[in-house]
């Protein structure tokens, strides 16, 4: 029974052109303005969260199960034996879903050039390594990153060699409690400055090689603190964490902790525009639904007539229902086709070329292409545009039943009256 | 209690005399007045100049160090030399007023500490920088009661509990101060925090004469929350007023 | 002959011909407007609380310094009494006084804090509380105590008032009711005698926790010590009534340069700056840059999805009523008539949509506006144990936007019917007779 009415559904959309055309604006228009905005948020999300952790924590840390939140220099991986750091490396980016991991040691010590000293955080790396999980190699504005070249350089920020009066070049003493609690304390050369925008770090991080802050702070060269890790997808932070953990546990006992857990407010900050973004998205459903419905609302009515006319050549209201419903779903699916179709491209450019803002913002400042977007990359939100075409489409069904129901349900005679 | 002298007045000096004049006399006296005792006890290491060997022992979850330094004292500056381990023969450290300097002989620099950092262990040990900086105004800050008298492991000893003054900016609750009956010498102090719990203390021991005063030349500093560790220091000699000149107390590439 | 008043009747005749269709597709037009006033309201509103929020814990919107201390830092640069009195004195000044919420000066410094378990490096800051109530989110994050009050005595004696974040309460160990001494370098000030020891004295005072806050963020909660002006003025041997700065709080955040530029011209004082927030807290700024581009896009595809509603209605109704269009030509309405009775028709729907939009859209938001939105509900995973910012989001709409958001989409209405009034237009009069 279904069948010849399914095909008469699909020859009627096509009879009136410009009314199915209209209609499937409607919802296309609609799903395409979806995908846009789920698209843009989802970057916006993202967006955030690498300002928040590229330039020096990186998306997830190893470290040592007792190292934080005291972050006491004895902790090192695999307590005061260490660990094999090559071989946990490799533990690491064994999971698919790792990019690139570095290791890290830190130490708190005192900065002295000249005559004025300054607490600072000291940071051990291996450059080659740490440029691949974080960014602040970009923000050198004089002088280089560190090098093998120079065992004892070190990298600081703008405002801590303005304030302690030091420049490229500029020799410095490094104070420091070693792990043994002795004094340790060397000489260094600065060989960078770098500028990055966030007071504290341009105010308090020295960087400096890995094995050189180790010989500072008397620690053998298998113990590091941390182990700095940059994901594919930062969305899987908590869940490769805790993959990582347990995988690691094994071999040496390990803490892995995701970007949220550590920088809690950038977490904080992230959810609330989560949530508003939510907010919105709802509402663009609501003037997408709208939209759709009113539109097949009209269609239905508009075609009042012509399903009296089928009524009274025999055709049966349940018959008539289904026909509409069968109009509808078809229209439904055709426009969320199309809106894809055309929603693809869009996605894509926002994707890889990303929105310019430069002129719509006014006041904002470009640094370097890091703290500052205005250079607006989208990602893409799977999940959303799912919902989005599920919800649109069942809207278009609901929408053509009450008018479908009422089509059914009028007299051909009150039908055929119609003017 | 204190490492370094911290002399304040003449006044204190002269009651410190007074103290020691009249130790032998009230020897065989029940009660000492307890401020002058108490007066005492913080003033036992003070003098217009001092020079001191100091070894330091501490003991921790990550082992034993020890550390060995020799200590010029005059008015209120104080000059610290390290002599032992290799890696730190050499350091010296002096202090004039609240300004901390270190000389660093491996890097052949001077690095000057300033106040935030006072706070950090001492070389690691359970002392603080503060416990050398801030003098201790144990009578003017704190007011003295007996909460005990009688013999404790075979010693009579007076024990007494300091509160502090409602206005004194001490952070203890409470510091308990033992005294040994015979000739007042502290045996063990104790710090509590406001909640009455114990914090750290202070055990003197190894007492022996020197410049006419009867002092514990061992000194245990122990954490009361971290079980196992603790600081030892031990002064191998010390002698109070000698001729410093005022020289002295200047770091190597200051002079 | 047909004139346009009777065109104009005409046109709003038609509507009310079809009662439920007009009503309807003004309903789902209005509820299109609704929905664009409410969600400008959030979005306007929302970025308003973010930079709030922001700067509530730090300079506030606008911030008077001493020349040079954004730069250095140095805490030795103070403001005399006179520039506070005479900012103050400014800022209540009939123009101004509706523009600002809260003006609070503060003595800034650092020092250690040390209690019987722990010790930490501060900063301490010196705070006159009722003043601070109107400008820093401090006094509402509490969670133990109390926020110091105006009535704490200067100092008779008796250990003055602080209040610390969570974290530095856990690092110390302490609750409210503990003791804790502070002890800071007393400020070398510019003419001040030299003093005539070997290095500065370092000077300490006793305080009691009266309260402890959180605010989620750790800068604050581990670092930050706030006691009564006058306590601090003292301890750090500040006379004459010097402070840091004074940082102000305004009703509207667009009001940051207007005001800073009234004061700089009522500050004459060399020896002073006056910042807006994006001078004194960059990195906001930065950050709040990409979310007011967001909302531009944002409102731009709000008004892309009214305005093609609009259009599809429109032309709905074009299409439906070819046979009556056919028959009004046929009867000697010209083309251009036609058209414009179309527009006319069009801009009567909108007019009606309109003002059933505003309605509603006016009052949801409204009621935002008061109680505003609650976004804990659309916490899934539920909260953070420390949400920074406000879970709940107010709505501001500006009289401006609301006139702004009218005006665009009656423009957007007009613009959109002249492709259906030209279809109308073009009815060919054999075709359009046809009955089915």
């Amino acid at each position: 029974m279904f069948g010849p009415l399914i095909q008469f559904a699909w020859r009627n959309l096509w009879r009136n052109r410009r009314r199915t055309f209209i209609t499937m604006t409607a919802i296309a228009f609609g799903y395409v303005m979806l995908l846009f905005v789920a698209c843009l948020m989802a970057g916006l999300r993202w967006q955030m969260i690498e300002n928040g952790t590229a330039l020096v924590m990186s998306q997830i840390q190893v470290q040592a199960p007792a190292y934080y939140p005291n972050r006491s220099i004895q902790k090192t991986l695999g307590g005061w034996q260490g660990t094999d750091v090559n071989a946990t490396l490799a533990a690491v980016t064994a999971d698919r879903r790792v990019y690139a991991a570095a290791p890290r040691v830190y130490g708190y010590g005192l900065l002295s050039a000249a005559h004025r000293s300054a607490g600072v955080e000291l940071m051990g790396i291996v450059p080659r390594q740490e440029a691949k999980i974080t960014i602040l190699n970009n923000d050198i504005v004089k002088g280089d990153y560190l090098t093998p070249r120079m065992p004892k350089g070190v990298v600081l920020g703008d405002t801590l060699a303005s304030t302690i009066g030091m420049q490229l070049g500029s020799e410095i003493v490094l104070l420091t409690q070693a792990a043994d609690g002795s004094m340790g304390n060397d000489v260094y050369t600065v060989v960078g400055i770098f500028h990055t925008g966030l007071d504290a770090v341009d105010r308090g991080l020295v960087l400096m090689s890995l094995p050189a802050l180790q010989e500072l702070l008397h620690l053998a060269p298998a113990r590091i603190h941390e182990i700095g890790i940059k994901l594919n997808d930062i969305t899987a932070a908590t869940a490769v964490a805790a993959a990582l953990q347990t995988r690691l546990y094994k071999s040496v006992p390990v803490r892995a902790r995701a970007w949220p857990e550590l920088a809690p407010e950038l977490a904080s900050y992230v959810q609330f525009n989560h949530a508003i973004t939510f907010v919105l998205f709802f509402i663009f459903f609501l003037i997408a639904v709208i939209g759709v419905m009113n539109t097949m609302l009209m269609a239905v009515f508009e075609r009042t007539r012509e399903l009296g006319m089928l009524m009274a050549l025999g055709m049966r209201p349940a018959q008539v229902i289904v026909l509409i419903m069968a109009e509808a779903a078809g229209l439904a699916l055709a426009s969320l086709l199309v809106g894809g179709a055309i929603g693809v491209p869009i996605l894509w450019y926002l994707q890889v070329h990303g929105l310019d803002l430069g002129g719509a913002t006014g006041e904002m400042v470009s640094l370097a292409g890091v703290l500052v977007g205005h250079l607006w990359y989208g990602r893409q939100d799977l999940p959303a545009y799912g919902e989005a075409a599920v919800g649109l489409g069942i809207t278009a069904l609901v929408s053509a039943l009450y008018p479908a129901w009422r089509a059914a349900h009028v007299t051909p005679t009150e039908a055929i009256r119609k003017v | 209690m204190r490492i370094m002298d911290l002399q304040k007045s003449l006044t204190a000096v002269l009651l410190m005399l007074a103290c020691l004049i009249l130790a032998p006399v009230v020897h065989a006296a029940k009660v000492l007045p307890k401020r002058m005792t108490v007066d005492q006890v913080a003033h036992l290491f003070s003098s217009k100049s001092s020079i001191a060997t100091v070894t330091m022992r501490v003991v921790n979850e990550d082992g034993q160090r020890d550390m060995s330094m020799r200590i010029w004292s005059l008015g209120d500056k104080v000059l610290i030399r390290i002599t032992s381990p290799e890696d730190e023969a050499g350091v010296a450290i002096l202090k004039a007023g609240s300004d901390i300097r270190y000389y660093l002989p491996k890097s052949k620099r001077t690095v000057k500490i300033p106040a935030s950092m006072a706070m950090t262990s001492w070389m690691g040990s359970d002392f603080t920088i503060d416990d050398l900086v801030k003098e201790t105004f144990l009578t003017r800050d704190y007011s003295i009661t007996t909460s005990f008298e009688g013999t404790r492991g075979g010693v009579a000893v007076y024990e007494y509990t300091l509160t502090p003054k409602p206005d004194a900016a001490v952070v203890w609750g409470k510091i308990v101060l033992q005294i040994r009956q015979a000739d007042s010498v502290p045996t063990w102090q104790g710090f509590y925090d406001e909640n009455g719990a114990l914090v750290r203390g202070l055990t003197f021991s190894e007492y022996k004469t020197v410049g006419g005063r009867n002092i514990p030349t061992r000194l245990v500093m122990q954490p009361a929350d971290k079980t196992g560790a603790r600081t030892t220091i031990d002064y191998t000699d010390i002698a109070f007023d000698v001729p410093i000149s005022a020289a002295t107390f200047s770091l190597p590439n200051e002079k | 002959m047909t004139s346009a008043p009777l065109l104009i009747k005409v046109s709003w005749r038609n509507l009310w011909r079809n009662p439920r269709g007009t009503l309807l597709t003004a309903l789902a037009l209005g509820l299109g407007l609704s929905l664009l006033l409410i969600s400008l309201g959030l979005l306007d509103g929302g970025h308003e609380q973010t930079i709030a929020d922001g700067v509530r814990f730090g300079p506030g919107h606008v911030v008077i310094q001493a020349k040079g201390y954004q730069e250095t830092n140095s805490d030795e640069l103070l403001l005399s009494a006179r520039v506070v009195s005479s900012s103050e004195a400014f800022l209540q000044s009939d123009t101004i006084k509706q523009l600002v919420r809260g003006v609070s000066p503060r003595l800034l410094a650092t020092g250690l804090l040390s209690s019987a378990a722990n010790a930490s490096g501060v900063r301490i800051m010196g705070v006159i509380p009722q003043d601070e109530r109107a400008v820093s989110l401090i006094p509402q994050r509490m969670i133990a105590g109390s926020y110091l009050s105006n009535d704490t005595p200067p100092s008779n004696g008796r250990p003055s008032a602080a209040v610390i974040g969570i974290d530095l309460a856990r690092k110390l160990e302490v609750k409210v009711g503990s003791k804790v001494v502070l002890m800071t370098q007393a400020l070398r000030q510019p003419g001040a005698d030299t003093r005539n020891s070997s290095g500065d004295e370092m000077e300490s005072t006793l305080l009691r926790v009266t309260g402890i806050f959180r605010t989620g963020l750790q800068a604050v909660d581990a670092n930050i010590v706030q006691v009564p002006l006058p306590a601090a003025q003292s301890l750090l041997g500040v006379t004459g009534g010097q402070v840091t700065q004074v940082a102000l709080l305004l009703a509207e955040e667009s009001d940051s340069p207007l005001v800073a530029k009234a004061l700089r011209r009522q500050l004459t004082d060399a020896s002073v700056e006056v910042l807006t927030w994006r001078q004194s807290i960059p990195m906001l700024a930065q950050i709040l840059g990409l979310d007011h581009a967001f909302n531009y896009i944002m409102n731009g595809v709000i008004l892309a999805m009214v305005g093609l509603g609009i259009l599809n209605t429109i032309l709905m109704r074009v299409l439906e009523r070819h046979y009556e269009f056919g028959v009004c030509k046929a009867l000697g309405l010209r083309p251009g008539q036609l058209a414009v009775m179309v527009i006319g028709e069009s801009l009567a729907l909108t007019a009606i949509s309109l003002s059933l939009g505003l309605v509603f859209g006016l009052s949801i938001e409204h009621y935002f506006a008061t109680s505003g939105l609650d976004l804990r509900l659309l916490f899934r995973r539920g909260l953070p144990p420390a949400l920074v910012f406000d879970p709940i989001l107010y709505s501001r709409l500006s009289p401006n936007r609301i006139v702004w958001s009218v005006s665009i989409v009656f423009v957007m209405a007009t613009i959109i019917s002249f492709y259906p009034a030209l279809k109308a237009a073009r009815i060919d009069l054999p075709d359009a007779l046809k009955v089915l």
